[in-house]
Order: structure tokens, then sequence, then C-alpha cells
């Protein structure tokens, strides 16, 4: 594969606003959000930066989206052409839970139109992270903290500019749409690059050393089921916001709620859903009946966890936690997913 | 697929209301299009705007343009199902889910338990089987309803057992002025059940107290986990193995069910 060269200023242009085309690049940490961007120079600073604060699943699977009308004006909405979008500083992690989410929305008995037809018109440039956040724990669950598959482009940052590699035609076409000219990279360049991948390996390993404990797809940890109380010990810090879901990159759960829009049309939404929440699995029924299969918080946590390290392996010969530490950070009760692993492991 | 997005409902006329039992009616549908379906798939009945919940048709899959559900009242859709006129437009989304397993009944025993509303789906697979009973060596019922009043399809029964392979026994829960049948819980007519039981397959549907003490007692009477397929009680959304609201373990009921073997599920918690 080729691998490219280019200055900021070069890459500032290439993330600037172009006619037809959506780019979505991370906003530097203070800010939370992926923003569509014009401001090319904000979103190099932030490719410098530890990964986003916020997941990008959002770009795909939006909180909250109409799915359809019916009734009157029946239809599906924006059947119209899909724009291209170009993802910009996509982190390895990231693009773990995108195949992941492939094989959910993609792979199983019925496909999702909506996704396919996103995941279709995107243009992956992921980044290496030369800098990671203290929740940062991709080693541990057998990933790097640089892409090796799943993207058009991969971009490093270096201190005078980014090596881009060119995986695909159209990752091709995207670079060159600022120019052409580019110079490859040096064997200095590509040097460094690989020792500032190898640092920030070590690096993240070093940070979660402690945690002793080594999961990939085909190797999980015993965790006990989640009728165990030793669950609790984690739970009873748990106040139930959703939070963990909501920013986790894999975490795919949702809903669909009706609305009427006039007497005679109707429409249907889909709304992220969490389950943690003690309505997540509530059913109809009378006194007597038992409404939820887990009615214990405890038991819905460890059900989370569970689906991450032992049924999406079963489900999708993939392990659902790609290490990101989001949920670390955005705990309200300071619960550390690897803590959880490590305690309760066997 | 009833439709072609698999998220929106297609229109279904509401045809007929029948009154079951006081808490209990079956809707008559006739979807905009056949709706081909095997005998323990689930469909999304909605109302539209207000939302949609899960329901396995009571009738025949031989009858695709007028489809039978029935439903108990026991909660804010099925209260409003349950308000519903003839002439009004319903919506379905489906089939959904695998069905029971009629290719494995097969030279086999069949003993179908049903509790309560629970005997609903159960009357597709009955319905199914009746239409060609050669394939199989017998067909068991057994049922248990709260009380006399409750009990569902009564006027069925005796037509279901004319055939010299199918019998029928019912209970209700406690005796009661004007019945002399038998009393006590289903899981009573379980005992020394009178079927092959190394050859026999077992198709269990009611609320979840009733699969729990039901399956146990199949187990006591030595049927194996691998003989004994459960209609599972859980929240569904999608219907597709999308929405994780509905997972025993590994398993969404809503795909890989909703009846399912209880060996596979047996050794999760939270399974009743």
């Amino acid at each position: 594969m080729t691998t490219l060269y280019l200055d900021e200023a070069r890459l500032a242009a290439l993330l600037a606003e172009k006619e037809g085309i959506s780019t979505f690049a991370p906003a530097p940490t203070d800010a939370l959000a992926w923003m569509d961007t014009a401001d090319g120079q904000t979103a190099a600073e932030a490719l410098r930066q530890a990964r986003p604060a916020q997941s990008a699943k959002g770009i795909f699977l939006a909180a909250a989206e109409s799915v359809g009308r019916y009734g009157a004006q029946a239809g599906t909405p924006s059947r119209t052409e899909q724009q291209t979008m170009v993802v910009v500083g996509v982190r390895a992690c990231e693009l773990r839970a995108w195949n992941y989410l492939d094989k959910v929305f993609l792979e199983g008995t019925f496909k999702d139109d909506a996704y396919a037809r996103r995941r279709e018109a995107t243009i992956t440039v992921s980044c290496d992270c030369v800098d990671c956040t203290e929740s940062c724990f991709c080693t541990l669950v057998g990933g790097q903290p640089h892409a090796t598959e799943g993207y058009d482009v991969n971009l490093t940052p270096l201190e005078e500019g980014f090596l881009a590699e060119v995986a695909t035609d159209r990752g091709r076409e995207w670079l060159e749409s600022g120019g052409s000219g580019l110079n490859e990279a040096t064997d200095d360049q590509l040097a460094r690059r690989d020792a500032l991948r190898a640092d920030m390996a070590k690096r993240v390993e070093a940070q979660n050393a402690a945690f002793g404990f080594q999961a990939d797809d085909g190797n999980q940890p015993g965790l006990p089921d989640d009728a165990d109380e030793a669950w609790g010990r984690f739970s009873a810090d748990c106040v139930e916001c959703g939070a963990c879901t909501h920013i986790c990159p894999t975490c795919h759960c949702f809903y669909l709620y009706d609305q009427a829009l006039g007497p005679e049309e109707f429409e249907r939404l889909r709304m992220w859903d969490s389950c943690l929440l003690s309505t997540y699995h509530r059913m109809a029924g009378g006194p007597g009946m038992k409404l939820t299969p887990r009615p214990a918080l405890f038991s819905r946590l460890a059900n989370r966890v569970l689906h991450k390290f032992a049924y999406s392996p079963q489900q999708y010969e993939l392990i659902g936690c790609v290490g990101c530490g989001r949920c670390i950070d955005a705990c309200l009760g300071a619960i550390d997913i690897r803590q959880v692993v490590k305690e309760l492991s066997r | 697929m009833i439709a072609e997005n698999q998220y929106i409902p297609a229109p279904a006329e509401l045809v007929q209301v029948i009154d079951e039992t006081p808490t209990i009616k079956t809707l008559v549908v006739a979807p905009s299009r056949p709706l081909e379906f095997r005998a323990g798939q689930f469909v999304q009945l909605s109302i539209p705007g207000a939302g949609e919940a899960p329901f396995t048709p009571s009738s025949s899959p031989s009858r695709t343009r007028q489809v039978a559900i029935t439903i108990l009242r026991t909660g804010k859709i099925t209260d409003r199902l349950h308000e519903c006129q003839t002439g009004q437009t319903l919506g379905l989304r489906g089939p959904f889910g695998k069905g029971y397993p009629i290719e494995k009944t097969a030279g086999k025993d069949i003993l179908v338990v049903g509790g309560g509303v629970g005997l609903a789906p159960l009357r597709a697979l009955i319905l199914a089987l009746l239409e060609d009973l050669s394939g199989i060596k017998r067909l068991s019922i057994k049922y248990g309803a709260r009380c006399m009043e409750e009990l569902l399809y009564a006027d069925q029964y005796e037509q279901w057992a004319r055939d010299p392979k199918v019998d029928f026994t019912c209970t209700i829960d406690n005796p009661q002025e004007g019945w002399d049948g038998r009393t006590g819980v289903v899981t009573t007519l379980l005992k020394d059940v009178d079927v092959d039981k190394s050859n026999c397959l077992c198709f269990v549907c009611g609320p979840s107290v009733m699969l729990k003490f039901t399956t146990f007692t199949l187990e006591e009477e030595g049927f194996a986990p691998e003989q004994i397929y459960l209609s599972m009680n859980r929240r569904m959304s999608c219907g597709m193995g999308l929405c994780g609201k509905c997972n025993i373990g590994p398993y969404y009921i809503c795909k890989d069910g909703p009846d399912m073997n209880y060996a596979l599920i047996k050794d999760y918690p939270n399974v009743f």
C-alpha cells in the first residue's frame, strides 16, 4: 500500500467544506461531539489528541430517527440519494466497533437499509492514536491503538504533518481531491511512524498492566452469570443513567416509538435504549406475573458486561468491547469495566 | 416480510372480533397482502400511532388472508386492542422468529401443554398438525385455565379430539360450581402422562410461572431438555434480533425462538 505525506495545510484543505460531501471530524476534546465541520484546522488539532469523547456511531444510528411513516402518508424517510460522507479521525477501537455493528445490522436475518446506505456512502479516514486517555484499554481486548483494517485512508500524525496510507481507490480519490502532487513518505517518516505505534501500544499496555486480564474475539474471561450477586458490588454504584450504553460504540439497543402526526398519519421512531434501565425488559402483565426477567439492577449490569464479553463472541464471533474506555469516563458511579472484569473473572 | 420496510406495519383490516372469555378476545385481521407464516412464528400487531405488541397468530398457517390473533387484556396496547371495532385498520409486521419445528414431529408423539391464553399460539400448531395427522403418531393436548369461564376455545376441544390419534384434557385451578371436570394446575395432568416418552416432543406455552413448573414436571416425568420447547415471554421491539431486549444469554428470543428448545437455554439464569 502506498503511504503519502501531507502537511497540515493540505489536510485542512481536505477537511474543508465540499459541495455534496459531509465531512465529519472529531472536535477537540473540550467540545464533545463529532462535527460536520468546515474547520479543517481544529480537526487536525483533534487528531493529535486521544480518541474523541463520543463515539461516532450516531453518524450511522442516530439517537432518535424516523424509520418511516404509515397511514395516509405512508413512506420511508430519506430514500433520496445518500450524500457521500467522509469520517475523518476514526480510531482503531471505533473501526472494530463498526465491524461489530456491520455484523448486527448488515449480516443478520434482516438487513437495515438505512444503516447499509450510510455505511456504503462513507469514506473512512482512520487515524493512529498518538495520545490516549487514562481509561483507554484497547490492548486488553485484543486491539491496538492503530488501525490495521477497515479504512480507506489511515493517517498518522507526525510532528511535521501527516502520513496517509492509502488502502482503497476511493481513499485515493478523496486524498487527490485536494490536488495531486503528494510525495511518498520517506523511510525516515515510516520508521518514525512504526516507532510511534510501538510506543503508543506500550503506553496503553503499561497503564493497564494492573488489570491483568487479556481478552479477544476468541478468548474471553470467565465471568459469573447474571444471577450471581457478586455483580452487586459494582451495581451498588450504578444510578441507571444509561450513559455507558449511549456512549458505547458497540451498544445498539433501541426501541420503536410511534407518534401520530395527524388523525391518519403516523410516524415510527427508533430511539436508543439502555439495558441498564428498569423499563428495558418491562412487559405487560397483571398481578402475580413476572414482568421482567431481570428485576435486579445487578442482573442488568451483568447482562451488559456478559453481552460484551460472553454473548457477542457466540453471536458474532467478535468480542463486544473494543476497549475505548468511554463507559469508564461517562459513569457517574465511577464503575470501571476493567475492574469489573478483573475482580469477577474466574 | 409483509411490508417492504421491515420497521413499518402493513395495514390490516379488523374483520371480526370474537369474545372468547371475559379477559380474552380474538381479533381476525385481513392483511393487505397474504401473510405467509409458520405455526409459532409471531407478528407485531399495532394500533396506528399508539404502538405495537408481539403475538403469535392462533389460526392455521394455511389461512393467510385472514389471520386470527388471540389477545389477553393485560396492558396498555392490549387494552386498546380490546376496544377495537370491526372495520378498523390495524397494522401488522412480520412474520418473525423460527416457528415450531414441525419437521421434527414426524413419527413422534406430540405433547402440547397450554396455560391460559398460552393455548393461542399452540392452536396454530394444533390446527397445522390436525390438517395432516398421518405424519405423527399421537397428539396429546393438556390445558389448564384459572376457572371455567377462562377456558379458551372451549367449543373446539371436541372437534380437535375427534381423531383417535388425538386426546384433549383440561383442568381449572380450583373447584367451581357447575364444573365436574379436573381441578388443579395444568402440571397435575402431566403426572404419569400417557405418551411414548422416549419418542415424544413437548410444546409448552403459558405464563412464566407455568412454563417453569411445567418444565420441572416434564423433567421429573423423564423427558430430556432436548424434547421440550418453551414459548418464551420476553419484551420484543424490533422482532429481528437487532434491538437487544429479548436475550436469554446469547439467544434472541425473537430471532431464535420464540419457541426455544429448553436444552439451549436451561443453563442461563432468569429463564423463567
